[in-house]
């Protein structure tokens, strides 16, 4: 039903609990300036390692400039990393090159933010989700149109809406075309970049319901880039929450919510806000804001805005590791083995 | 105890290739002393153009405002005043913020010369008298350094200063009403929660009034004492912050409730409601909401629904709703 049971999910289905995906100490720079001297670097995604197992959702969640639009696009390689290692079913595609770099795109697809910046607008959404069954050989023809179809009514669109350009669809349902499309090759996995974030809420939930819905039909494997951390735990098994281009904390969905062990985390959480007067927690403020990642701070970097009591000298100076506090819950913060609590207030 | 802000029977519409947008549809509402009203709605239910129709934001022509409608501040009906006496409402005593901070700068002026536009537009402070306010606004609003950072230009600023920058602007002439369409929609949820702080305090500070417009139940849930349900140009739900967060008895807030993902209560199901927000060229029949309803009879699609006073003494405008004493 929902997301939140990985265990009940894996045995669900007829492979055996394995990795997909992994990734290792992935490395993204952009350079700036330099134009009238020495360059500068922007460290958009900073040493992420993480893995993933095939039928399972992973969210990866932060605020903007964290890092996880930019892992996200490294991931399927719409950006070249600038180092580490992406393993797709055990193959490393950062070495893959032309023709089996397009068999390996097959199995891979992205569905964007913006459904209309993502269609072509003269193109009809019909084509848009024919075009890739062309591209990659797939079907043409009676096959094709049939196929379309048939992906139309799986993502709750009548077949008769094909001949319809992009501007004639409401949000939701070019966001459905989107999907369709990214179905069309038969994906294994599917990177959701902020899949429902342009959405109004009343279409959005339909549309998480469908993700969820698809998931299990087709044993597909999800990483879910988010913002919205109460749209993420209806949807996620595992969650990587990411501060200044790293991963601070990484944990089980029931686990990481109940008792985040990051004080980033806990302050994260707390400011969600909660659609009910009665249930209005206590935040724990962050102050300040982001800084800039091309300029990170020394040691832990979120150690300029960290309210936890125990933050020291060793904060400011010595980078945490991210590293197995409990059995499959890692955090990089000194004090992760004795978090902040999260207060709830009347 | 009588309103501060009246708005009575308020219809905007615009001219539009595909025919007469009916945008807003008849709205009625109260902003009393000292209270946050919340106005919620989805894309297109016509809560912006509810607020810049408050300050006559709305250009005419394309706009146009109905014959009947009101907006009434202080006894003085605000469509019927003046260019200039409006002027002198306008920012002075109805303040607004909107939710691009950035598109409501000027970009090539900086931060500091714009609060002291904004002082002296509607005072009669000396330039020097004006920047020593401003920069005790920015020291209000929570800008770090304020006597640096009033000579910064907003592109040097994150999103969540521009905001700050924007409140200090709107509480220069101390206005009595403040009007907030989305402000921090575009925010990072941990500086949106320290705007919303800062919004509160500053309103219990300078004794305003606030709408506060938002598609966003969770951010209202914390901060409203009444919230205004629209859909497709009406206030369809209308009552005190528990009655309708608690009792909701709107087919239409009763579905928003059950959409919105909560972070407390994972087992719950989400629940979309089916189809699309309507456009305001092609408003259904009857209830604006029968095609999406799922409680709907016959006369939904026809007749215009009525006012229910429900058992926890809020309206809500449907054919279904249980009106008090009768459930």
């Amino acid at each position: 039903m929902l997301g939140g049971n990985t265990r009940g999910k894996v045995l669900g289905s007829m492979s055996s609990p394995k990795t997909l995906l992994r990734v290792e100490s992935l490395v993204k720079h952009f350079p700036v300036g330099g134009l009238f001297g020495p360059g500068d670097h922007v460290r958009a995604v900073d040493g992420v390692s993480l893995s993933l197992l095939r039928g399972q959702t992973l969210a990866l969640v932060g605020e903007s400039g964290s890092g996880k639009t930019t892992l996200g696009r490294c991931i399927v390689r719409l950006i070249e990393p600038t180092s580490g290692r992406v393993s797709f079913d055990g193959v490393d595609i950062l070495a893959l090159r032309g023709t089996d770099m397009r068999a390996l795109r097959r199995r891979m697809q992205i569905v964007f933010q913006d459904p209309a910046g993502s269609l072509n607008p003269r193109m009809t959404v019909g084509t848009a989700v024919r075009e890739p069954l062309e591209v990659h050989r797939i079907a043409r023809g009676k096959d094709a149109h049939a196929r379309v179809n048939k992906l139309f009514r799986e993502v709750g669109l009548d077949p008769s809406l094909t001949t319809r350009y992009p501007h004639e669809l409401s949000g939701g349902q070019k966001q459905r075309v989107g999907i369709a499309r990214a179905l069309s090759i038969q994906p294994e996995f599917i990177v959701l970049d902020e899949p429902v974030s342009a959405l109004d809420v009343s279409v959005q939930a339909q549309v998480i319901n469908l993700l969820v819905d698809l998931q299990k039909a087709r044993d597909l494997t999800y990483l879910f880039i988010a913002h919205d951390l109460a749209v993420v735990r209806h949807i996620a098994d595992r969650i990587a929450v990411m501060y200044l281009g790293k991963i601070v904390e990484t944990a089980d969905v029931i686990p990481l919510y109940d008792r985040p062990l990051h004080p980033y985390t806990v302050s994260l959480l707390s400011a969600v806000p909660v659609p009910d007067p009665r249930a209005q927690r206590k935040r724990v403020p962050l102050r300040g804001e982001v800084p800039s990642s091309r300029h990170p701070p020394p040691g832990c970097p979120f150690h300029t805005r960290c309210p936890h009591t125990r933050k020291d000298e060793r904060c400011s100076t010595e980078v945490p590791k991210l590293q197995e506090v409990e059995p499959g819950r890692w955090a990089a913060c000194h004090y992760a083995e004795t978090p902040m609590t999260l207060g709830r207030g009347a | 105890m009588t309103a501060l802000l009246r708005v009575r029977n308020l219809s905007t519409s615009f001219a539009t290739e595909s025919g007469l947008a009916r945008a807003v549809d008849d709205v009625s509402f109260d902003l009393e002393q000292g209270e946050t009203l919340g106005l919620v709605g989805e894309s297109g239910c016509g809560k912006t153009v509810t607020a810049l129709s408050i300050l006559r934001l709305i250009a005419e022509p394309p706009g146009q405002y109905g014959e009947e409608s009101r907006i009434e501040y202080e006894g003085v009906n605000l469509l019927e005043l003046s260019a200039r006496d409006l002027r002198e409402i306008r920012g002075a005593q109805i303040a607004m913020i909107f939710q691009e901070p950035m598109s409501s700068l000027n970009p090539v002026l900086t931060v500091g010369s714009q609060i002291v536009e904004a002082i002296r537009a509607h005072g009669s402070e000396s330039r020097r008298e004006a920047t020593e306010r401003a920069v005790e606004l920015l020291t209000l609003v929570g800008i770090p350094e304020p006597g640096r950072q009033i000579n910064d230009y907003p592109h040097q600023m994150s999103g969540g200063m521009q905001q700050r920058v924007m409140i200090a602007m709107a509480l220069s002439c101390r206005p009595k009403i403040l009007i907030a369409d989305e402000p921090t929609t575009a925010l990072d949820v941990t500086i949106q929660a320290q705007i919303l702080d800062l919004l509160m305090d500053l309103k219990v500070r300078f004794g305003m009034s606030v709408l506060f417009i938002t598609h966003d139940l969770g951010v209202l849930a914390g901060i409203a004492d009444r919230v205004a349900v629209m859909y497709g140009g009406k206030i369809v739900e209308e009552g005190e912050v528990h009655a309708i967060f608690e009792r909701p008895a709107h087919p239409y807030t009763q579905g928003l409730l059950r959409a919105v993902p909560h972070i407390d209560r994972p087992t719950a199901q989400l629940r979309g409601i089916p189809g699309a927000v309507p456009t305001a060229t092609e408003w259904p029949s009857g209830c604006r909401f029968h095609p999406r309803c799922s409680q709907r009879i016959d006369r939904c699609s026809t007749e215009t629904p009525p006012d229910i006073t429900t058992e926890t003494e809020h309206i809500a405008r449907c054919w279904v709703a249980t009106p008090a004493g009768k459930s």
